[in-house]
């Protein structure tokens, strides 16, 4: 199909990232893995680099849409929260992800999505993803809390396991397509209101391939 | 963690290394008159890198400019003007002989009428071109100096391209391979590396408007380094602050940074003279980072008197500046679309911004970034492992930065675990804080100003893809480095 249209104007031409939380203490949500999962179908692969890990694309065909995903981790920790604005703030969407077993990682994704609400608005779609289901019985966080919460803030929840390869491909189409949705709202939006050419240089149009960036963002925090 | 920060960090060094023998290099075949493959400004300043004030004056930078651009040239081919030599060779041959004479001189007659026509063809030839750019610009109403310009240009192209046949034949490439990035890059080293034809004029043109522009600000020499006021927004890189450095630090080269960094009268004894071998103790150039960092308006006129104008005028000057530059790049690639129609389709439009801001230079560097992300492969496994005092004992470094007392890289690195268990990979969360390390490490502090410029110029298509992540990334952890408390304890 031809290449999708989400260039849009304006700024919207570069579009990424988000947030991932991380603190002391052992081990992470997840969020890289999951990534990594999703576009290498990798899984604890010991060959990728940090700087691999970091960024990721992966194509996509939605509605004979050619879509080009570019992923964006960001960095966790508490001391880089602050850099934050650097990489989010022109992106699509933002996956924020916790960890099923850790209470904190769940409060650390309510902070980053009050962030990024204030920050962004309501131009950024959310998604808030409990990672790990496959430790099932450690879990400390219950379902039906946290659906709660994503959808008083306006977010969806998904649940998934990079290890067991579970809700991911439907977590990062579902949130493709919302994005597009979004992009096109914006983009009729705009076209009537006429004329933009201001603004236009930071987000020259991509024509081809125009990526369309999120991110994986997510804490990565556990007790 | 630290191990690979090392890892970065030595080929970090090993790139400048490199680099800065290239442009050593460069510097010694300008000096003996060597040739230099391409007109550009930044080997000019690089030749005067060790001098005080390494700025040439506009008029030098033009004509430095030309004269580069004549050893390039290469002439070939007969011209109009090989009749003339022909004809004098004949002169002195008529004294031999008679019928010598009486041939040469139906020589003459027949080379000067050859000379008319060819004029003659030469002028039509010109107005025909001229019309065919009429026609291209078919809104002959009301030109603006603009559109008459791009007029003119496009009639010199055209006639350039009567004269020599690479243009073509990179037409005929391009057609053939519209999507391919290599034909679009080479046919603009191709188009930059021959100073005869209008685009490349037209760059240099622009060039020196640029710098005739930018020479007023930045001939002042370099600015006492006196810590000013941090004003409130000084922590970020704001857009005042990285256009100050943008073009001031780039030119200068490090060795003329270095340079004016220690000639400052800041309490410092140990700072290395101009003097001393670009291989003084690694503490001096965090020490030129700190200061640097710790200077937002760094580069204000050291004048007081002029002062208090010129500190806003300079700001203002140097956004009219950058507003040029982006008008300029609009011009070029304007130009460069018509002259090559073929890279007007979709796929050619997009690699054609990124290929004009490669040829300006500053992807070199996002090349740099890069390959400094890419080589460390993962150290040994490193589950649970607690990287801290002990690990960095190993780096052999002192604590503490010996200007500011902040503690260096060595000091007690609380690297708490990362990637715990089997299940993480850590990404990002190992990415920033091997970046900051590195960037403390490196002490080039042109690097603040590297990226805003890259951010200013470098293509969407770039900032939008990996080398845009690696540059964000970059730019985070530069921002870290700045916002960590004078004093304060650095937590990597």
């Amino acid at each position: 199909g031809p290449p999708s249209s989400l260039g849009g104007g304006g700024a919207s031409g570069r579009r990424r990232v988000s947030p991932s939380h991380w603190r002391g203490g052992c081990g992470c949500v997840g969020k890289t893995s999951l990534v990594l999962r999703y576009c290498e179908n990798k899984f604890n692969d010991k060959h990728i680099t940090t700087l691999q890990a970091s960024f990721l694309t992966k194509k996509l065909n939605i509605g004979g849409k050619r879509v080009n995903l570019a992923i964006w981790d960001t960095a966790g920790q508490e001391r880089f929260h602050a850099l934050g604005p650097i990489y989010y703030r022109d992106s699509n969407g933002a996956i924020l992800v916790y960890d099923i077993t850790d209470e904190d990682s769940f409060q650390k994704v309510k902070n980053w999505v009050k962030e990024l609400r204030k920050m962004l608005g309501n131009e950024i779609c959310l998604c808030i993803v409990g990672n790990k289901i496959d430790l099932e019985k450690e879990r400390h966080v219950s379902v039906q809390e946290a659906e709660m919460y994503a959808e008083s803030v306006g977010a969806k929840h998904y649940h998934t396991s990079a290890k067991q390869n579970k809700g991911i491909e439907e977590l990062f189409l579902d949130l493709c397509k919302r994005m597009i949705e979004t992009a096109q709202v914006d983009e009729r939006a705009r076209g009537n209101g006429s004329s933009q050419s201001g603004i236009a240089r930071r987000g020259v149009q991509i024509i081809d391939d125009e990526p369309q960036v999120q991110s994986s963002g997510g804490c990565c925090s556990s007790g | 963690m630290l191990k690979l920060a090392e890892q970065c960090l030595e080929r970090v060094k090993s790139i400048a290394a490199v680099l800065g023998k290239a442009q050593v290099k460069v510097a010694a075949q300008e000096r003996g008159g060597g040739p230099a493959p391409l007109p550009r400004h930044r080997r000019v300043c690089s030749d005067e890198g060790g001098k005080l004030s390494p700025f040439l004056p506009p008029e030098i930078f033009q004509k430095l400019q030309i004269a580069e651009a004549q050893s390039a040239r290469k002439y070939g081919g007969l011209g109009p003007g090989s009749w003339d030599t022909g004809a004098g060779t004949w002169e002195a041959q008529t004294q031999r002989t008679l019928s010598l004479q009486r041939q040469m001189m139906e020589n003459l007659v027949i080379a000067k009428a050859r000379e008319e026509t060819l004029q003659r063809k030469m002028e039509e030839r010109r107005l025909r071109l001229q019309e065919a750019a009429n026609r291209r610009f078919s809104s002959s109403v009301a030109l603006t100096p603009e559109e008459q310009e791009q007029r003119a240009l496009y009639a010199a192209i055209l006639e350039y391209e009567q004269d020599h046949d690479w243009p073509r034949q990179w037409k005929v490439q391009l057609k053939r391979s519209p999507a391919d990035l290599s034909v679009v890059s080479g046919l603009f080293s191709c188009l930059l590396s021959c100073p005869e034809h209008p685009i490349s004029q037209l760059l240099r043109r622009l060039q020196c408007a640029v710098y005739t522009r930018l020479y007023p600000a930045i001939s002042r020499g370099p600015a006492d380094a006196s810590p000013a006021s941090p004003s409130p927004g000084g922590r970020r890189l704001r857009a005042s602050r990285s256009l100050h450095c943008m073009f001031s630090v780039p030119e200068h080269g490090p060795a003329a940074l270095r340079h004016s960094q220690s000639s400052t009268p800041l309490a410092d004894s140990s700072a290395p003279g101009p003097a001393e071998p670009p291989e003084p103790a690694r503490e001096s150039s965090f020490e030129d980072l700190e200061r640097f960092l710790a200077s937002p308006e760094g580069w204000a006129p050291a004048d007081p008197p002029a002062s208090s104008g010129q500190d806003t005028a300079l700001p203002e000057l140097l956004k009219g500046i950058v507003r040029d530059i982006h008008n300029a790049i609009d011009r070029l690639l304007a130009l460069t679309l018509l002259a090559f129609e073929g890279l007007g389709t979709a796929a050619g439009k997009d690699h054609l911004t990124p290929a004009l801001c490669c040829s300006a230079g500053p992807a070199r560097h996002l090349r740099v970034c890069r390959g400094v992300l890419r080589h460390p492969g993962r150290p040994e496994p490193r589950h649970g492992r607690h990287v801290s005092a002990g690990a960095t004992e190993s780096t052999g470094r002192e604590g503490r930065c010996g200007a500011c007392g902040q503690p260096g890289i060595g000091a007690p690195v609380p690297v708490a675990t990362m990637a715990d268990g089997p299940c993480c990979h850590s990404g990002a969360d190992d990415l920033l804080p091997i970046l900051s390390y590195v960037v403390l490490q490196t002490g080039l502090p042109q690097l603040l100003s590297e990226c805003a410029a890259l951010e200013e110029f470098i293509h969407e298509g770039y900032l939008i893809g990996e080398e845009g992540y690696c540059l964000t990334s970059l730019q985070s952890a530069l921002s870290y480095v700045e916002s960590l408390p004078r004093g304060g304890e650095v937590i990597l």
